[in-house]
């Protein structure tokens, strides 16, 4: 029943718990920032690597999720385990708002006008709307969580936070592969027009993906103002999208471990590079350039032919 | 009445500059379909190597039509050459690969493009000499028109119409539109498709550069980051027009440089971007592939 990949999965998962025991806070600070990004860009994968759906303006639900929580828990004072809940939905309502209308644009035209959304989403926080937002600086001072008494805010009880988190959009992602949702997403992306002809709504399914990673980005927005305390405009802005949408594409679409490794790449590997400040991104480019010439799916890209492996194997 | 016209000048100057940069988005895509995010980068270096070659060359006070036609030509010589040298390094080995590919390879050169003119000309904001161009100041009925204006409404129109032409009347620009149709029925018809593809790269890096030097002489100040901004104005002016068609590009251009010039002169700066995807998002819902674009039916 277990395949290579699941085996990888979990061994990489295990490695991933015990890591807090022996690493000092600041490794364990790059760990839960390297979780936190993996979900948002696992979820950035549901639309982009499995719907097929070229979207380039994540970070903005990324950013909702953030600014929910942080909005309720500063400016309403509720606390940080009642904001969990809109965190999650309010991405996903401004999803369906804003995507519904143009779902069914061609590639490079909803590409832009994802980028456009982001940017309306900047503007929008930068510009203090309702006096809410606290403009360019952002806000600060959001609480620590709180469960049955105790105060979850050392950099462990984050870690494990963010552990969770990722653990349950590992078992969403492994559900959604299971269901018809996931199989026709497959077939969306392996021939939109035979998919159509066989009666599969690609308006609705398309849409369906786009709300789910709306929300899950979300939820990892939510975890990220946890973590820092702080929210601010400049940490959800295109240039963030961007990573999201080229972590898919370099690590390998519908791939778990193309993203994890892409999320490395783009967010660990810079961390710890941080001396060669002025010429890293031009190393950067050279590398993304590199990769997309000789692996033009990605680094691990997912291995299936016209069947995916999960329908074959009830087969045999 | 006087703020709507000085706006309107104003609007078109902004305009033509941003549909000649939507020129170089249009013609890669339609003849590639690939979105070339590198191009906004490139516009921004050709500003600096125009300032280094009129600094470099000439120095800080020379000013004639020989000097300034010296600096554009050397400008758009060696910006097209990093265009050719782009295509052939990032593009061409990613013809065959998915779509999405390409576009990530974009974003990679655009950051090399980007960073290599931070390294080399460093992270601060650099003017732009202005004396490139005479300062004469012409004021018709209280609407003030600079020399800059007049020279980038005049030289763009003069271009635009020039790659009309060129587009549909010669032999190259003919090759040019049945590549863009179709690249395996133009081989069969004996095209050198790398070559057409070339000149596509020559000739939109070029009227980049010439649109980046203008930029510094209009803007005064540049700086290495800059690219970005035009860049995506530019794409959203190309898509407006509908992407692939060259008219579309300069009217979408010129529409989206007036709309940009009437929300900062009568509604505010701060929501400028926002009002300008505000826009082009309800073009694409009104119409799904921009103003000018045509309905194709997907191929089975």
């Amino acid at each position: 029943m277990m395949n290579k990949s699941t085996l990888i999965t979990l061994c990489l998962l295990v490695f991933m718990g015990f890591f807090p025991l022996f690493v000092d806070s600041a490794w364990l600070a790059i760990g839960t920032t390297f979780l936190v990004f993996s979900v948002v860009a696992l979820s950035q994968d549901i639309i982009l690597g499995r719907a097929g759906v070229f979207h380039m303006g994540h970070a903005m639900f990324f950013g909702l999720g953030a600014y929910t929580t942080a909005i309720l828990n500063v400016n309403f004072g509720l606390p940080i385990l009642a904001t969990l809940l809109p965190a999650v939905l309010i991405p996903m309502f401004f999803a369906f708002l804003l995507v519904a209308p143009i779902i069914h644009l061609r590639g490079d035209y909803l590409l832009v006008a994802t980028i456009g959304f982001n940017i309306i989403f900047i503007q929008v926080l930068e510009n203090d709307v309702f006096g809410l937002t606290g403009g360019p600086n952002g806000l600060f001072g959001i609480d620590v969580v709180k469960l049955f008494g105790y105060e979850l805010s050392s950099q462990t009880h984050m870690y494990y936070m963010a552990f969770l988190l990722l653990g349950i959009t590992l078992l969403i992602i492994r559900n959604l592969d299971r269901s018809k949702f996931g199989r026709a997403m497959f077939y969306i992306h392996k021939d939109e027009i035979a998919a159509q002809s066989m009666g599969i709504n690609i308006r609705y399914f398309k849409l369906y993906a786009f709300i789910l990673g709306a929300g899950i980005a979300g939820a990892a927005g939510s975890m990220f103002s946890i973590q820092y305390s702080a929210v601010s405009p400049e940490a959800f802005n295109v240039t963030q999208s961007i990573m999201f949408f080229t972590i898919v594409l370099v690590g390998g679409s519908a791939s778990l471990p193309g993203i994890l490794i892409g999320t490395f790449i783009m967010f660990v590997l810079p961390e710890m590079f941080r001396e060669f400040e002025t010429a890293r991104y031009l190393v950067f480019g050279i590398a993304m350039i590199l990769t997309m010439i000789l692996r033009p799916r990605g680094i691990w890209p997912v291995r299936f032919g016209n069947i995916p492996s999960f329908l074959k194997k009830e087969v045999k | 009445m006087d703020i709507f016209l000085q706006q309107m000048v104003n609007g078109l100057t902004i305009g033509s500059l941003y549909a000649l940069v939507a020129l170089g988005y249009t013609m890669v895509y339609g003849v590639m379909r690939l979105i070339n995010f590198a191009h906004g980068d490139l516009v921004a270096f050709s500003a600096f190597i125009g300032l280094s070659v009129y600094a470099q060359i000439f120095g800080e006070s020379a000013t004639s039509l020989g000097v300034i036609i010296t600096v554009f030509a050397l400008t758009a010589l060696s910006v097209a050459c990093v265009g050719v040298l782009l295509e052939r390094l990032a593009y061409r080995p990613l013809r065959t690969a998915p779509r999405l590919s390409a576009v990530v390879s974009a974003l990679g050169a655009g950051l090399v493009i980007q960073n290599s003119v931070m390294l080399i000309w460093g992270p601060n904001m650099k003017i732009f000499p202005s004396n490139l161009f005479p300062s004469t100041i012409w004021a018709v009925g209280g609407i003030v028109i600079t020399f800059t204006q007049v020279m980038i409404l005049g030289v763009s129109s003069v271009l635009m119409v020039g790659l009309y032409f060129f587009i549909h009347q010669t032999k190259i620009g003919t090759a040019i539109r049945a590549v863009a149709i179709d690249q395996d029925a133009a081989k069969l018809m004996g095209i050198n498709v790398n070559r057409i593809i070339m000149i596509i790269f020559i000739i939109g890096s070029a009227l980049g550069a010439v649109a980046g030097l203008f930029i510094g002489s209009y803007y005064r100040g540049i700086t290495f980051d800059m690219g970005w901004m035009y860049g995506l104005n530019a794409f959203v002016a190309a898509i407006m027009g509908g992407i692939g068609n060259i008219p579309g590009a300069m009217l979408g251009g010129l529409l989206l440089g007036l709309f940009n010039a009437m929300i900062t002169g009568y509604i505010s700066t701060q929501w400028a971007e926002t009002f300008t995807f505000v826009l082009l998002i309800a073009i694409l819902v009104l119409r799904p592939t921009g103003i000018l674009g045509e309905t194709v039916a997907e191929k089975v």
